[in-house]
């Protein structure tokens, strides 16, 4: 079960049309080391030009750029990332995060970690994991370039979190998952059925390990940039049966989770998350999951 | 340690860096603040300010350390917007492009390489006292430029 036709019949089935789409690149100002508008007219200066996206409070996308804005003094210096404009979305849904314990589970190349500091203004603390050691490099690079100051870095499995021997407030689980037509030309080819079930069953072992390292009243914000329903809203289904976790409303950019799968109902708060179809980002999914304190 | 309060001191200036609170993995060296160092496990691959590292008894700064060091009064000169590029690519520094001598240093000295705008962008080693009349010398060869977060990810 694979294919572009098979993927495409399961889109118009969850009740989106599929086109193809050209993703415009974005930015998002480091605003720990500069003024938004200090950076904007610097950029400008060079004569590259940004559109503010609506959505995002720290966000540009370029409309037009003569070189890479990987390539700047500005860059180089930190004063901003580049980041797609869906992928700055989720690390801006955690509430209150100054002075927090946050762990960051699947954390390189780094992009959303340098966002968490950025929004933490460098205070408390942010535990950042990641299982593949080579990407471990990028995320160092990164946290140096951008100069966060909070954040420890181990080569761990997000699944074995608990040897930290650590409670966290927050939990930021951007999901390694299947990804999405818009940001991978190949995408069509590349992905089945079984790959989209596969990381299904690894992100809800992500699930279980976060849970049992959140603390009571602390939230997970749970993220894919995938498209395919198993890895989305089925998976928080799966949290708030199996779990006992539960959304909550969060007001961003995207249409309402999907309670009905194939003819599969669903938990009405499922409706709470986020579907990001790909128009103006690629593709993404977000969702607030919370652990409420036991009743005494 | 002492190897990077040497290396502070080359640029004719002073920082007073906690030494409780920095942790040395492997050869390199990192500034945690208390509530990271009450968190930290010895498996740690990074963590709070990154500073440096040690090779064969040489220190070689992160540019962390250079910005923090650009808060205090170390030797720094400001140079043009081609010159800043130039700089970035590896190249050494001429007259011609600096633009500001805020507290030039000697002959030998270190010294910070700032934009217009103060961002650190590397340092390099006095090789003339730089306000020489002759304009085609270079004036502060290059050591390390922050154009080594492009080199690094190649």
């Amino acid at each position: 079960m694979s294919g572009k036709d098979f993927f495409v019949k399961r889109y118009r089935q969850l009740g989106w049309r599929y086109e193809p789409i050209e993703l415009k690149q974005a930015i998002r100002i480091n605003s720990m080391n500069a003024e938004r508008t200090e950076v904007t007219k610097r950029l400008e200066s060079r004569g590259i030009q940004l559109q503010q996206i609506p959505f995002l409070e720290d966000g540009y996308w370029i409309s037009k750029s003569d070189f890479s804005v990987g390539a700047t003094t500005e860059y180089l210096s930190g004063l901003y990332s580049i980041q797609e404009a869906a992928a700055q979305m989720p690390t801006t849904l955690l509430s209150e995060p100054k002075d927090k314990l946050v762990l960051d589970a699947c954390a390189a190349p780094g992009g959303k970690t340098v966002q968490l500091a950025d929004l933490m203004c460098n205070t408390g603390a942010i535990i950042a994991l990641d299982i593949e050691k080579r990407r471990l490099t990028a995320l160092s690079n990164h946290l140096e370039r951008c100069r966060v100051k909070n954040t420890i870095v181990y080569h761990q499995d997000a699944r074995q979190a608990r040897r930290l021997n650590l409670k966290f407030d927050r939990i930021l689980l951007d999901m390694p998952c299947s990804g999405n037509f818009a940001s991978d030309k190949e995408w069509f080819n590349r992905r089945t059925l079984e790959d989209v079930e596969n990381n299904a069953k690894l992100q809800r072992e992500i699930l279980i390990e976060a849970k049992k390292i959140l603390k009571e009243d602390g939230e997970i914000v749970y993220a894919t940039c995938s498209l395919e329903p198993e890895e989305d809203e089925m998976n928080i289904n799966w949290a708030i049966t199996n779990l006992g976790l539960q959304t909550e409303y969060i007001d961003c950019y995207g249409d309402e989770g999907l309670t009905d799968i194939f003819g599969r109902k669903l938990d009405g708060s499922v409706e709470n998350c986020r579907r990001i179809w790909p128009r103006k980002t690629q593709g993404f999914f977000v969702c607030k999951l919370k652990k409420r304190a036991k009743p005494r | 340690m002492s190897q990077i309060s040497d290396f502070i001191g080359k640029f004719n200036t002073s920082m007073s860096l906690d030494q409780d609170l920095i942790v040395k993995k492997d050869d390199r060296y990192f500034l945690l603040d208390p509530k990271l160092k009450s968190l930290i496990k010895k498996d740690f691959l990074y963590a709070g300010i990154y500073l440096g590292r040690t090779k064969n008894d040489a220190f070689f700064p992160s540019f962390s350390l250079l910005t923090m060091l650009a808060q205090t009064d170390p030797n720094r000169i400001v140079v043009d917007n081609k010159t800043e590029w130039l700089f970035i690519c590896g190249r050494d520094i001429f007259k011609q492009g600096i633009t500001r001598l805020s507290k030039p240093g000697r002959k030998g000295d270190y010294t910070l390489i700032l934009t217009e705008h103060g961002d650190s962008l590397g340092f390099g080693r006095i090789l003339h006292y730089v306000d020489t009349k002759d304009k085609s010398k270079i004036a502060v060869k290059n050591i390390a430029d922050i154009g080594d977060f492009l080199r690094r990810e190649r």
